[in-house]
């Protein structure tokens, strides 16, 4: 797809591409002839100019030449005048054009000359023939200043008749002031050239590039490699024939432009030449010009090229990403679709599953109900309906409990109770709870601790009971008869010296489950569903809550199963650790600083030392009985133990063999308690041994302290018979309740147990009764939460507010349907002493009214 | 390390950088345009650098081939350049060289320009020098700063009636330009006396080299020099010689007999051709020769062998010796020398640009170009190989000067005349008594 998309946006851009290059070479094309044209035209006026300035030169110089002969006439004149004409000649000095001034009589060889010596014309040579202005003009010769020179001469006549013959000599370095300064801004050469001789008679100055000057024209033409026999007899038949030449040759490897100019009618020459890019030096610059506006052009547009690219490119990206974008989009859309869809699916689904799982118990309710009514007569047979009714309605309430726990978490509503907990309270607890039901199934049962530091801490213990629970309800749920069940809470490295890092696992051997039900198991209104487990009760809520707890505190949780193998849950999680705690204090202040653990089991001693050294106290351990025995008897009886703990299933020895042995070494008061697991038979022969008790496995602290006291409590002959008298007798209470069939229940319930119950319909008319009753008539107010007229919780205020002396003591239960944790809070708010969820439990609420009766008083 | 997005960044950041410099140049443009605007109440006539100051050289031609750089011209421009950058001057060159031998020499030339006041700054032969000096036209150039640092032997050569009238760029060296290969060929050893150098042309003659000696009507008075002077400039009593040269004591002929002698014999046995000898130019007329391998010997000055245009680039293995003499090899050192005219119109500039050509730092260019030896004392650089024969003579002090102005008969000028007679057939005793003449007028003035 990508490749074609590619593939089209090369294709695209390949007749742009094409385009462009045409553009640019139709631009070139023309931006050529154009600067050919000007070139051209540039050359053509260039050439036109050179002419133009050579003609101007030659023009000069035949004035000059002119002049020169008008004035020697003029001499020849005045000379003709005078009488003593030799005195003027020896007068003359010469200037910068007239060096020589020579008077020969006429019919006489010799004459006078202004520089003193005699004068003769047979160093001069007029066989050419040459004149100016009517003046014989000599070849040009190299004078008495070393410079070369030209010679005219002129008759003197006196009355028609010629007396001598005035000769004067003219430098051509005087027409170095008449010829342009630096021809062609120095870059052209201007030779004069004596046309006869060919010697270049005045050379330019400065010499250009400073290279060797030439003697004569051959000198030049070979200087210069102007050899094509062909050009140089064409020229040569010009210059005869005093014409004007001009041709192009490299000079120096350079293109030039040479010339031959002759000056009048080619008695001189101007020679030299103009190198091309001297003469088109403006069509170059104009060239240059017309390149730097198109190469402007080009950049400009290259760069709104690349602009344009690289917007597009940028474009792109943004749609890619767009693209990209909508499809993660759809894609969430779609998975939120089907999780929609799915949810709706397991609502639905839940739905089904909770009208048959309320109504099967409801069913079993109102059909063990009409069977009760059938069988009233029938003590046996009502025994057994009620027990059945409990059972269901246990059940149903169950599944409301679960479904209200979902509801709250999903709308975040949970709150967390963080208070201080023990996880020897915690383990005992589900302990009590699972074991029992795994009991039922026949199953095996281990707990195991190891590896923790602080069994004291901060959390939600409800909440990681309602975990605990729910993890190993499943697991002895979905365990057949026989299986085995590992609870484990492990001690993993703390991150924080403040937090106690744990791991609780929960694993099982039993039914487990499929690859794809574990991808949903923690969805709520899900339930692993086969032929096994259909038999298996449950809301499939309990691992949704599960997860969503977990979370709630911090925590991970994830499962590993296999079917027909069993599942292995694992919760991480963090519990802050309290600030100092007075357990030190406790085994200090009892004696205890060094203690003995005999245990098979390296991990158990191991995790006894770590716990008890937290508590200031030395645990030595040893695996066995004769190791421990020995190390009583290497150890002098001032220092020995001041407590032993022994396991129960210790492997080479009787343990109760073994404690009589210790008994004989150490004195009666130091304890010996046995370590032992829940349900460990004939444990009761330990209580043969002097001053000893049994600690339930796994070992905590806690438990391990309690039991101590215990003890200690024993020696100083302390009951330990802490049984309470929860019973009613004789109490009077006032009830509000606006539910008849409630108040009913709660009437009876109470009569059974011997107390009065006075009902009134809602906390208006409850208040009104306190108000109205006499003190201590009431021992304490029964207050449902959501009624008629007046809530409970006002009802409460109301009351507390009295100025009666008994308003703000006499206790107030909250009994409510209202069981969440914040309703409590809310209660206790109100001024009520205790929360209690209905449906009522009657044990806890006789329990809880002695508690608060007892309390006030 | 760039990751795709920081790549992308840097791209962007290219990119602004070529728009603000294209942006950047568009500006310039616009302002330089707009900033050429003419004024339109403002004399358009560029009238500077008329008015620059100019100082007048004149010079010797030589005739160029085509697009070959003249190495010693090019040297001597460097130093020139020099000398009007710093003064903001042009020196502006006038040159002549005669067509042919017919035509008046350059230093006729040059006579009458100095005399006619035609130029400011002269580069004279020795002879001109000695004429022009007595004459008193020539400057007297101890007023340079540079002169400070000239060698003794310069000074000495270029000193008339206490005036120091001429220095040279170089102090020039003259030997014998010998094809190596040729000498080898014919298993030949390199002359140091005049019978080793007769054998030697023997032999070349011998196997058919018909003139062994490429001469030109110049440079030949070199042999004269080398024999007549050996003993004079080598023999410790050099001023007392000169003095009784100059007062008439001794006689500048019997010197120089030895030498007229040798010459003659070279001419009778056929290995100088007379009738070439007499016509050619310096180098242009026996250097083809030479270079084609036809002529084993030629004679030139130190720079030929670095000149293009000259021996600078051979076929063969060039070496330059001295000439033959009986204390062996001998260089023959002589002078062309800058002058400035007495009554130059740019006096001041001329002087100033002589004292900056003729500076430590012009001359350190100058010699290191040419490779030649240089006239300051403080300037040294070593030659090329095929030099080295020569200069390490010269090293060694051993040499007789060609021109040395304390001799009251020019030497350079007046033998090389008295040779050329020779070439055109006098005896030995009739330019012998030509130089006896000459001295009788030296010391008649």
């Amino acid at each position: 797809m990508k490749k074609k998309w590619n593939r089209r946006r090369t294709d695209k851009e390949i007749p742009l591409l094409l385009s462009i290059i045409l553009v640019f070479f139709m631009l070139g094309v023309v931006v050529f002839s154009v600067s050919r044209k000007i070139t051209k035209e540039m050359s053509d006026s260039a050439i036109q100019n050179l002419s133009e300035s050579l003609d101007l030169m030659k023009g000069t110089l035949e004035a000059i030449l002119v002049k020169e002969a008008e004035f020697q006439k003029l001499i020849a004149q005045e000379i003709a005048a005078m009488d003593n004409p030799g005195e003027f000649i020896h007068s003359y000095n010469r200037n910068h054009t007239m060096v020589k001034i020579s008077l020969v009589p006429a019919g006489k060889k010799e004459g006078v000359s202004n520089t003193g010596e005699a004068f003769s014309e047979e160093g001069l040579d007029f066989s050419a023939g040459e004149t100016i202005d009517g003046l014989p003009f000599s070849r040009s010769y190299l004078n008495y200043m070393g410079t070369w020179a030209y010679s005219m001469k002129c008759p003197v006549e006196k009355d028609g008749k010629e007396i001598a013959t005035l000769y004067i000599e003219y430098v051509y370095d005087s027409f170095d002031e008449s010829l342009p300064d630096g021809f062609y801004n120095g870059k052209a050469m201007l030779y004069i050239m004596d046309s006869k001789s060919e010697r270049l008679v005045l050379k330019p100055k400065g010499m250009g590039e400073r290279d060797a000057g030439h003697l004569n024209l051959q000198d030049f033409y070979r200087a210069n490699n102007i050899l094509e026999k062909g050009l140089l007899e064409e020229v040569s038949e010009c210059v005869d024939n005093g014409k004007n030449v001009l041709f192009y040759h490299d000079i120096r490897g350079k293109s030039a432009l040479n010339y031959m100019w002759p000056v009048n009618g080619g008695t001189i020459y101007l020679i030299g030449y103009v190198p091309v890019e001297a003469i088109q030096q403006e069509g170059k610059t104009v060239n240059q010009n017309i390149f730097i506006v198109v190469f402007v052009m080009f950049v400009a547009f290259t760069l709104c090229f690349i602009l344009y690219y690289f917007n597009q490119k940028q474009q792109n990206r943004v749609r890619k990403e767009r693209e990209k974008e909508r499809e993660i989009h759809n894609k969430q859309l779609a998975e939120a679709l089907q999780a929609a869809q799915l949810a709706s699916n397991s609502k639905t689904t839940f739905l089904s599953n909770m009208s048959h799982d309320i109504r099967t118990p409801m069913n079993a309710v109102l059909g063990f109900t009409a069977l009760l009514a059938r069988d009233a007569e029938n003590p046996d047979k009502v025994k057994e309906y009620t027990r059945k009714i409990t059972a269901s309605g246990q059940h149903l309430l169950s599944l409301i409990n679960d479904i209200l726990d979902v509801s709250k978490i999903e709308s975040g509503k949970v709150v967390l109770n963080v208070d201080e907990f023990t996880l020897n309270d915690l383990v005992s607890s589900v302990d009590a709870i699972i074991r029992p039901m795994a009991k039922t199934k026949n199953q095996n049962f281990y707990v195991e601790v190891t590896g923790i530091k602080h069994e004291y801490l901060l959390g939600d213990e409800t909440r990681i009971n309602q975990i605990l629970i729910n993890l190993l309800s499943n697991a002895v749920k979905y365990t057949p008869e026989n299986g085995n069940i590992w609870f484990r809470i492990i001690g993993l490295k703390q991150r924080s010296s403040q937090y106690e890092h744990i791991r609780i696992e929960v694993q099982d051997n039993g039914y487990g489950m499929t690859p794809e039900y574990l991808k949903t198991i923690f969805d709520a209104f899900t339930r692993a569903e086969n032929s096994t487990t259909n038999k298996v009760q449950g809301t499939g809520l309990g691992m949704a809550i599960t997860k969503n707890i977990v979370e709630l505190m911090g925590g991970t949780i994830d499962v590993t199963s296999e079917v027909d193998k069993g599942s292995l849950f694992r919760v991480d999680i963090e519990f802050r650790i309290p600030e100092s705690h007075a357990n030190k204090q406790f085994w200090k202040s009892n004696g205890i600083s060094r203690i003995l653990a005999v245990d098979g089991d390296p991990e158990i001693c191991k995790n006894i030392q770590m716990l008890m050294k937290g508590m200031g106290v030395l645990a030595d351990t040893a695996f066995s009985a004769e190791e421990a025995l020995g190390i009583l008897e290497d150890i002098p009886m001032g220092k020995s133990y001041n407590l032993f703990l022994l396991d129960y299933n210790i492997p080479d020895m009787d343990c109760i063999q073994m404690a009589e042995k210790i008994r004989d070494i150490i004195p009666d008061n130091v304890p010996v308690l046995f370590l032992a697991d829940y349900d460990t038979e004939g444990i009761e022969k330990v209580f043969g041994i002097k001053n000893s008790g049994i600690l339930t496995k796994p070992f905590f602290v806690s438990a391990f302290k309690e039991k101590v006291e215990e003890i200690q409590k024993g020696l100083k002959g302390g009951s330990t018979d802490t049984e309470q008298d929860n019973s009613l007798e004789g109490l009077h209470f006032l009830a509000a309740e606006d539910n008849e069939i409630n108040a009913e229940i709660l009437s009876e319930i109470l009569l059974i147990e011997g107390a009065e119950c006075e009902i009134v319909g809602n906390g208006k008319l409850a208040v009104e009764r306190f108000i109205n009753s006499t003190e201590g008539e009431f021992d304490a107010i029964l207050m449902d939460v959501q009624m008629p007229v007046m809530n409970g919780y006002d009802a409460t205020r109301a009351i507390r507010a009295l100025e009666r002396k008994d308003a703000a003591k006499i206790p107030i239960i909250a009994m409510t349907a209202n069981a969440f944790a914040e309703d409590e809070k809310e209660a206790i708010k109100a001024g009520m002493d205790v929360h209690m969820a209905k449906p009522i439990d009657l044990e806890l609420l006789k329990k809880v009214i002695k508690q608060c009766i007892q309390g006030k008083e | 390390m760039y990751t795709g997005k920081g790549i992308r960044m840097v791209k962007k950041r290219n990119l602004k950088k070529i728009a603000i410099t294209c942006l950047a140049v568009t500006i310039v443009f616009i302002m330089t345009a707009c900033g050429n605007k003419e004024g339109k109440n403002k004399n358009l006539v560029n009238s500077a650098g008329k008015d620059k100051k100019v100082v007048n050289l004149f010079g010797p031609m030589e005739k160029s081939n085509p697009d070959a750089d003249n190495m010693a011209r090019t040297a001597f421009d460097i130093t020139i350049g020099i000398a009007e950058k710093k003064l903001g001057l042009n020196v502006e060159y006038r040159t002549y060289t005669a067509e042919n031998y017919q035509e008046k020499t350059y230093d006729d030339v040059t006579l009458d320009r100095v005399r006619n006041d035609m130029d400011d700054l002269y580069l004279l032969n020795p002879d001109t020098i000695q004429i022009l000096g007595e004459e008193g036209e020539l400057l007297d150039l101890s007023v340079l700063d540079s002169a400070e640092n000239l060698r003794e032997v310069v000074k000495m050569a270029n000193m008339i009636d206490g005036k120091l009238v001429a220095i040279p760029q170089e102090v020039v060296a003259y030997g014998l330009f010998v094809n190596k290969d040729m000498f080898d060929r014919y298993k030949l050893g390199l002359p140091e006396t005049p019978e080793d150098f007769l054998e030697c042309c023997r032999v070349f003659k011998e196997n058919g080299i018909e003139t062994p000696v490429g001469a030109n009507r110049w440079w030949l008075e070199n042999f004269v020099f080398a024999q007549a002077y050996a003993d004079l400039y080598n023999g410790g009593n050099t001023d007392a010689e000169i003095e009784a040269l100059n007062n008439g004591k001794s006689k500048y002929s019997d010197y120089m007999r030895t030498g007229f002698e040798f010459l003659q014999k070279l001419i009778d046995l056929g290995y100088i051709d007379t009738k070439t000898a007499y016509t050619y130019e310096a180098i242009e007329g026996e250097g083809p020769g030479f270079l084609a391998q036809k002529t084993p010997i030629v004679m030139a000055y130190w720079g030929a062998a670095n000149t293009e245009t000259a021996y600078g680039n051979t076929d063969f293995e060039l070496q330059v010796i001295g000439f033959p003499s009986k204390l062996g090899q001998m260089p023959v050192v002589s002078m062309t020398g800058y002058s400035i005219n007495a009554n130059a119109e740019h006096l001041e500039d001329t002087i100033n640009t002589m004292d900056i050509i003729l500076s430590d730092e012009a001359l350190q260019l100058y010699t290191e170009t040419n490779k030649v030896i240089s006239p300051s004392k403080n300037v040294e650089v070593d030659c090329i190989k095929a030099l080295e024969p020569l200069n390490n003579r010269i090293k060694e002090n051993i040499y007789v000067l060609g021109s040395n102005a304390s001799m009251k008969v020019e030497q350079w000028g007046n033998t090389c005349l008295v040779v050329r007679n020779m070439l055109n057939g006098a005896t030995v005793d009739e330019c012998l008594a030509e130089l006896d003449k000459l001295q009788e007028e030296s010391l008649e003035k």
